[in-house]
């Protein structure tokens, strides 16, 4: 027998065998979990510091361009470590008195916390460049008829501005999604158990390196898979004149305004 | 009963930087009067309306609504300008009717016209409806309560605008160019409600290219050029005895 050499030490039956064990499967759900909550909450920052700056409230309006500053100019994977390892030198004791006690423990954040509070504020500084795009999208002519109705700047961009902007805000804010399932995985440096840090404990344990770095590849093309092809139906719907039909577009069609805002259909006159 | 004019404008001036586009207006608008203001484009009239329903801010001097200083408080004879909150609730007393519509392209008929009664005075949603409905049947539009703009012709917009202006129960109401950019066909529906507005006692100032309105329905026809009002008289002495020189030649080169 003639023994042939090894090219690729790589077994697809460890990536068979992991990829759908609990703990895998776990880590893929801790993934998609932190991604939409952190995503939801920076799509909420984003509106408030953008909504801040359009209107120029004062000091709001100061300390949301202070904050896309920093958080767009320093690296997530540098504020995911402070926010777990460096906040609690921030409050070393206890401090203050009766209900202005301020506890250290406080400042002693689990992973989860950490991992959601760096990824929802970082994305945020993100979003508000896009609903700052989303806003300016919007022809004067709406604030200075909801103005002229008498509605405060506030009550014009909820009900006026924002709702027509959703227009220009939601592609983007796809992309962001997709990047944000892929971000998610530095939280594993501060030990938050998502997929890739499961996929590591596993490797740590039996070297099989390449096969559940494998594993982990395939949950994220099965995530950025699914989103993707649900934000390019969704965007479709938002363009009138592309009117596809289908199973993934009864999905974007339940998400879409109606058409008629658009001039797509109806009769005119 | 409340004998002092409705809208007072006392020496206002405005620039957009170096362009002085009003110079020192001032005039009365007396309860349920219609004035009609003409003049070349780039006069300031679009301007001196956007002051009364304090869309712009004004450099100085002083417009009251129904005796309300419009958009500042004065205090020691200094003018300081209104929270957000406390001008937009002086604002609702002034409708407004913009050229280009400006509806909502995201709500239909019904949904434009409820907007400002539901969100700003909090009207219960039954009530807006049946309010909505009777403005919308007002404007004769009472077939398309649920059609988006985009659906609508130019004059049906701009009668949804006009019943969406009137929904909060303004004390006067601005017209800027209303039919300027209508097809010439559609432009008869909508003078048509403004006509009917008139006749209802509404008190009225309309910026308009149409002659003919200004003739028929003005109390007062007032031709403002080069950011002052060069004269202002009743339709018939206006049209027919022009006194300046100024509006003789504006009034040869559009009848």
């Amino acid at each position: 027998m003639i023994q042939l050499p090894v090219l690729i030490n790589f077994d697809p039956g460890i990536v068979w065998e992991f990829l759908f064990s609990d703990v895998v499967l776990e880590g893929a759900r801790r993934t998609l979990l932190i991604s939409v909550l952190a995503q939801a909450i920076g799509i909420s920052l984003g509106v408030v510091a953008a909504v801040a700056r359009h209107l120029r409230i004062p000091v709001l309006s100061q300390a949301a361009s202070l904050y896309i500053w920093f958080f767009r100019g320093t690296p997530l994977l540098v504020q995911l470590i402070f926010w777990f390892s460096a906040l609690p030198q921030l409050a070393p004791n206890d401090f203050g008195f009766g209900p202005l006690q301020v506890h250290h423990a406080w400042f002693l954040l689990s992973p989860f916390q950490a991992a959601l509070i760096g990824l929802s504020v970082n994305e945020g500084a993100y979003m508000s460049e896009i609903v700052r795009a989303g806003i300016e999208s919007i022809e004067s002519g709406q604030m200075d008829a909801a103005k002229a109705l008498g509605m405060t700047n506030l009550q014009a961009m909820r009900y006026v501005i924002l709702p027509q902007s959703a227009r220009v805000i939601i592609p983007p804010t796809g992309n962001e999604f997709i990047a944000m399932l892929k971000n998610s995985s530095l939280a594993n440096v501060i030990a938050y158990p998502e997929l890739l840090y499961e996929s590591q404990t596993i490797y740590h344990r039996n070297f099989k390196i390449l096969e559940l770095l494998t594993v982990a590849s395939i949950w994220y093309l099965f995530f950025t898979t699914i989103f993707s092809v649900l934000q390019a139906e969704l965007e479709a719907r938002l363009r009138p004149e592309e009117r596809r039909r289908g199973l993934v577009a009864s999905i974007g069609r339940a998400l879409r305004p109606p058409a008629s805002w658009y001039g797509g259909t109806g009769d005119r006159r | 009963m409340n004998s002092a004019p409705m809208v007072q404008i006392q020496d206002v001036h405005k620039r957009f930087g170096r362009n002085e586009v009003l110079r020192g207006v001032s005039f009365d608008v007396q309860k349920g009067e219609v004035v009609v203001i003409l003049g070349p484009s780039g006069s300031g009239k679009s301007t001196l309306l956007r002051l009364i329903s304090h869309l712009d801010s004004l450099d100085s001097g002083r417009i009251y609504v129904d005796g309300r200083l419009v958009g500042y408080e004065e205090r020691n004879g200094k003018l300081h300008a209104l929270s957000d909150r406390a001008a937009s609730i002086a604002r609702a007393d002034v409708g407004m009717v913009f050229q280009r519509f400006n509806l909502f392209p995201h709500l239909d008929a019904l949904g434009n016209v409820n907007a400002a009664p539901t969100h700003v005075r909090r009207i219960a949603k039954g009530e807006a409806i049946a309010r909505g409905t009777e403005l919308l049947t007002q404007v004769g539009l009472a077939d398309k309560l649920h059609a988006y703009p985009a659906q609508l012709s130019g004059g049906q917009q701009q009668r949804v605008a006009i019943a969406r202006a009137l929904a909060m129960n303004p004390k006067v109401m601005l017209f800027d160019e209303a039919t300027s950019a209508l097809d010439p066909e559609l432009v008869g529906e909508v003078l048509e409600v403004m006509k009917q507005l008139a006749h209802d006692g509404m008190t009225m100032i309309v910026v308009t290219h149409e002659m003919g309105f200004a003739r028929e329905v003005a109390d007062r026809v007032m031709l403002v050029d080069g950011g002052v009002v060069v004269e202002s008289n009743t339709p018939d002495a206006f049209f027919d005895h022009p006194q300046h020189e100024r509006t003789r030649s504006f009034l040869s080169k559009i009848l």
